[in-house]
């Protein structure tokens, strides 16, 4: 064998060697001699890009929203979106920010994120469900909900709806806005009579509240789980199963124009 | 000193194992090529948009309400919590945690072979370099020259060495060389985070640093190559001790095994952090994944791998210097 091409592999050897102790040191240099860099957050909602091609949806909100219940895993938003994309040639983009167990406070974090503003900037329309979280607390709301607590909570909730649809206004003037209102999950129950009564209240309020804004509409879906409620809640008898998210869903659709 | 190491090149080279190695390496990485790829694709199909800031948003999300579900084990829990947190970070940061290009792949090779591919690469060397020479009896022949024993063996280590920056520096150029035909050569300039610390209350991000992704690279190769200039070490020690070739391996093989396996479940056992096969993961520190056990750092596994490291060499120059050869 030649010697020569020993040695050439031997210094290439050797050269690499020593490359990769650099690396080790330039390692432990940048580990632990380093000062922590300041890195610029973004502060200002990138600018979107104006010509696209799809038709864009965002899904804020709880449960509801990501379809807990669904056998089909869809929840009403992505009903909505198969129902889209009969009506359009557009290719739909579905962007579902929902997250299980989200309370009107969490939301009012959530939206003031700068990726969530974009999201929101570059959206066709919104959809939202927010509230349940709020005034159920995983049932605990049931024990307390004639007391005077629950004015507290309200406006409590109000004040961040509020909050909520001025922020997406704000990042978007165009899209159109569906509020999907609350339902009774508790009809069938002993106190599901006096419990009515205070979701309806709250609906009004949510009504009035989204009335206040442009191009936000109230879907209110009381009147849906009214009759034969049990028909459409999955098991865990608050959140609704398939049947009750095509409820929603043929609803909200048959509103949507963007 | 140098006409021994040029002797034990010279039986490297002839049997041409850096060829075997470069062939076994470069078919994986294009396996590994076409694999993300598909990923990929079928990502973009699935979510319908290539903007990564969508992706990673509904990442966020779709994590988010995972840790939302009931009967998960807490470790789980808690690393999924350290992945929301740092997806977070790189997106309020504008930072594409995964910018397309070869160098991204290069890393991810890297991060993911770092614990027993490239290990195995180095045992395919360094586990016969001497027990080889006993098997075919040219130990005889070696030891019969006017040569000290320890020179003997060191040539043979040195060798070792540069066998295992040529088995680094071959992965580096064929994954970044064949994975590039497919997402591209740039990239080398993306910026990318390291120094988040995982602690007992979750991510610290306190002492974050912001590098390019070529810097971060040549951080993870010098890591690599320290984790398999140990791992070659401790084979080479079983190759001196150990006649048979193939036990030596076996032995190698089954423990850097159980270091995969250990890795997902040792959690609780606090003890094992002083195995070296649980340490191997070095890269995993720079990118801010949670340790196997709560605790461990980058110095602490560097300082572990270093004593396992000093040992096999002690054992290996012991044992040769004194051995009976017949």
């Amino acid at each position: 064998m030649n010697k020569k091409f020993i040695r050439l592999i031997t210094a290439i050897g050797a050269l690499f060697c020593l490359v990769w102790i650099i690396g080790l040191g330039v390692t432990f240099k940048a580990y632990y001699a380093n000062k922590p860099d300041k890195i610029p957050k973004v502060t200002k909602v990138p600018e979107a890009p104006k010509s696209k091609k799809e038709l864009r949806i965002v899904a804020l909100g709880d449960s509801l929203t990501r379809g807990t219940g669904d056998e089909t895993g869809k929840g009403y938003v992505g009903d909505i979106v198969d129902e889209v994309k009969k009506k359009t040639k557009r290719p739909v983009l579905l962007i579902n920010l929902g997250i299980n167990g989200q309370t009107s406070s969490q939301l009012r974090q959530q939206v003031q994120q700068i990726e969530v503003g974009r999201q929101l900037q570059m959206a066709d329309c919104i959809l939202l469900t927010i509230g349940g979280n709020d005034l159920f607390r995983g049932g605990q709301g049931l024990q307390d909900y004639q007391t005077k607590q629950i004015n507290v909570i309200e406006k409590h909730y109000l004040d961040n709806l509020k909050f909520i649809l001025q922020q997406i206004r704000k990042n978007n003037q165009t899209a159109n806005v569906f509020f999907i209102g609350l339902y009774n999950p508790f009809m069938d129950l002993a106190q599901g009579k006096e419990m009515a009564k205070v979701i309806r209240h709250w609906n009004y309020d949510s009504a009035e509240v989204s009335a206040s804004f442009n191009k936000v509409v109230f879907v209110p879906t009381f009147d849906l789980f009214e009759l034969k409620v049990n028909d459409y809640l999955y098991s865990d008898k608050f959140h609704p199963n398939t049947k009750g998210y095509r409820l929603i869903a043929e609803r909200v659709a048959s509103l949507l124009t963007w | 000193m140098s006409k021994l190491i040029q002797n034990e090149m010279l039986k490297l080279i002839a049997k041409k194992r850096l060829v075997v190695i470069a062939i076994i390496i470069g078919v994986l990485v294009a396996l590994f090529t076409y694999a993300q790829y598909r990923q990929v694709q079928t990502q973009q199909e699935k979510l319908g948009t290539k903007d990564w800031r969508t992706i990673l948003q509904k990442q966020i999300v779709d994590t988010t309400n995972r840790l939302s579900s009931t009967g998960m084990s807490d470790e789980w829990r808690r690393e999924l919590q350290i992945m929301v947190k740092q997806e977070q970070y790189y997106l309020d940061h504008n930072i594409n945690p995964n910018a397309p290009g070869a160098p991204t792949f290069v890393r991810v090779f890297l991060e993911n072979s770092i614990g027993l591919f490239i290990p195995l690469m180095v045992m395919v060397i360094a586990s016969d370099l001497v027990s080889s020479e006993y098997s075919l009896g040219t130990v005889k022949l070696l030891l019969t020259r006017p040569v000290k024993r320890w020179k003997i063996l060191l040539s043979k280590y040195i060798t070792l060495i540069l066998a295992v920056s040529l088995i680094i520096a071959i992965a580096g150029a064929l994954s970044y060389g064949i994975s590039g035909f497919v997402f591209g050569f740039k990239g080398w300039g993306a910026p990318i985070l390291t120094g988040f610390n995982v602690t007992k209350a979750g991510l610290n991000t306190a002492n974050v640093k912001l590098l390019s992704l070529w810097e971060f690279l040549l951080m993870d190769f010098g890591l690599v190559w320290f984790v398999a200039v140990v791992v070659g070490t401790l084979s080479f020690m079983l190759s001196v001790l150990i006649r048979s070739t193939a036990a030596g391996m076996g032995i190698m093989l089954a423990a850097l095994i159980s270091g995969a396996i250990l890795n997902n479940m040792v959690s609780s056992w606090n003890s094992a952090k002083y195995l070296f096969m649980v340490n191997l993961q070095l890269t995993d520190y720079l990118a801010g994944n949670p340790p196997p056990i709560q605790g461990m750092t980058l110095s602490f596994s560097i300082t572990v791998l270093l004593f396992w490291w000093a040992a096999a060499l002690f054992v290996s120059f012991f044992v040769f210097t004194k051995k009976d050869v017949y």
